[in-house]
């Protein structure tokens, strides 16, 4: 079981990495899709110019151009502000795609309800459009909570100490068949994470269908 | 109490609406070409026509969810003229003023029917959610539906849905209201309900604007008959006179097409 306890050495740091860099995108992403659906075409432009960027590099390149390209003065990244940095940012670029998505299906009528009824443009958009652009990407949302999860591994390529490093740390001392070991219970460990994530948003969906059933 | 006694609280004076010389364009195509609608306090104004006369856009233009690109908008000594800037203080007097019902209901589909008429209340009106629920239940037994209150719009039918849409636009105490087709999405027995209770708020006395293809109802309840075709008001006046003698070849044409099927 020394395999095991090599790889749930990393877990917390999975866990930490995937919650920080979500906590990051879904604020973020907040501001950037309401650029994207911006009636401002300078704003929606340069909002679209920054997520295709985001998205078209690989999220490896941006680890490795955070922790080894950037320094500012004294400062440079470590490898965990690098990892969460670089995470967060591309979570950022995919969720705002995700809200636009869901804003831009809440029906047209609703906005002109809300105007027509004299709302002011922030309780349209925070108390109208928002709620409703939630669930109906809640799913989505999920979908890229569980994908990050996994493309948290991809840290390790710049040494942040989580659980596929931590695998590879162990089989690298077991060059043997028991080398194989700690990726089989590291993709377990990933599953099981998944499922309750898997699991919540899907009662969680056909709860906010059942209430609102339309 | 009547409906729009509880809708006014304290019966708020009747206004009426002066539109003057409304154009609108998309690009190269006219919708509404110098229409100009001069509605008295307290009457019943029934818009009909051809579909694509542009019925439904000078709807949206008396309360600018449509901005026409020239004309004058007079209601309670304010005096718009949405060609030029707006003000936004000018552009919330008329949206508290005008209250709206639309063909697809609109209701927020994430609240329950009191939530729909109360929050717009709050975040309008700033009143209490105790004074605001208390003007959805009044408003919501008035159209027939106090037990629907804790339902979301989903769980209603097309009819109650704009009943509850009709409530929620009383309940900020609108002095004049604009119908765009409010029974069109309807059987027509359900689309019975809905006229009943606008029937009951033209005879309270609220100033109201309805694009209509029921002609009974233009008939029977409107002051005022407007006949709308290629973006212009072709014919108006007492509505019994020019369904049974229009002056317009249009109107005819449309009339028969409408009343002789």
């Amino acid at each position: 079981m020394d395999a095991l306890s090599a790889v749930l050495q990393g877990l917390p740091m999975t866990i930490m990495l995937t919650l920080s860099a979500f906590s990051i995108g879904i604020v973020g992403a907040v501001p950037l899709a309401v650029g994207l659906s911006s009636s401002n075409i300078l704003v929606r432009l340069a909002s679209r110019l920054f997520v295709d960027l985001v998205r078209g590099v690989p999220i490896i390149v941006w680890l490795f151009l955070l922790k080894f390209g950037i320094q500012i003065g004294t400062f440079k990244f470590n490898p965990v502000g690098a990892a969460i940095v670089g995470l967060g940012v591309v979570s950022i670029a995919y969720l705002a795609e995700i809200y636009r998505g869901g804003l831009q299906s809440v029906p047209r009528g609703q906005g002109e309800a809300a105007h027509a009824l004299g709302l002011t443009g922030g309780t349209t958009f925070y108390g109208v459009m928002v709620p409703q652009a939630f669930r109906i990407v809640s799913p989505s949302i999920a979908t890229y909570l569980t994908g990050l999860l996994k493309d948290s591994s991809i840290a390790s390529t710049i040494i942040v100490t989580e659980m596929v490093f931590q695998s590879q740390a162990f089989a690298r001392q077991h060059p043997t068949v028991e080398g194989i070991l700690p990726y089989i219970m590291v993709g377990i460990l990933y599953i099981a994470l998944s499922l309750p994530v898997a699991y919540l948003s899907r009662r969680l969906d056909s709860r906010m269908r059942k209430a609102v059933s339309v | 109490m009547t409906l729009s006694e509880i809708a006014d609280g304290k019966l708020a004076p009747r206004l009426g609406i002066k539109l003057d010389n409304i154009s609108k364009r998309y690009g190269e195509h006219t919708v509404l070409d110098d229409v100009s609608l001069h509605v008295e306090p307290g009457t019943v104004t029934a818009l009909i026509g051809p579909s694509g006369a542009g019925k439904s856009t000078f709807l949206r233009c008396i309360n600018l969810l449509e901005r026409p690109d020239s004309g004058t908008i007079q209601v309670d000594q304010h005096t718009i003229e949405p060609g030029k800037d707006v003000n936004s203080r000018d552009l919330a007097a008329l949206r508290r003023t005008v209250g709206m019902v639309f063909q697809s209901f609109n209701l927020f589909p994430h609240m329950s029917a009191l939530k729909n008429i109360s929050f717009p209340q709050q975040k309008v009106l700033g009143r209490s959610k105790e004074e605001a629920d208390e003007r959805s239940r009044q408003l919501l037994e008035r159209v027939g539906l106090k037990e629907k209150a804790d339902q979301h719009p989903g769980k209603c039918s097309g009819g109650q849905q704009q009943r509850i849409a009709i409530a929620r636009a009383l309940a900020l105490d609108p002095a004049i209201m604009l119908f765009d087709e409010p029974t069109s999405a309807l059987d027509p027995e359900v689309g019975l309900e809905v006229l009943a209770v606008m029937r009951e708020l033209a005879a309270d006395g609220m100033t109201m604007i309805v694009v209509t293809h029921e002609m009974h109802f233009a008939r029977d309840v409107s002051d005022t008959l407007v006949v709308m075709a290629d973006c212009k008001i072709i014919e108006q006046g007492d509505p019994r006179a020019i369904m049974s003698d229009p002056q317009e070849a249009r109107t005819r044409r449309f009339l028969r097409a409408v009343l002789e099927r």
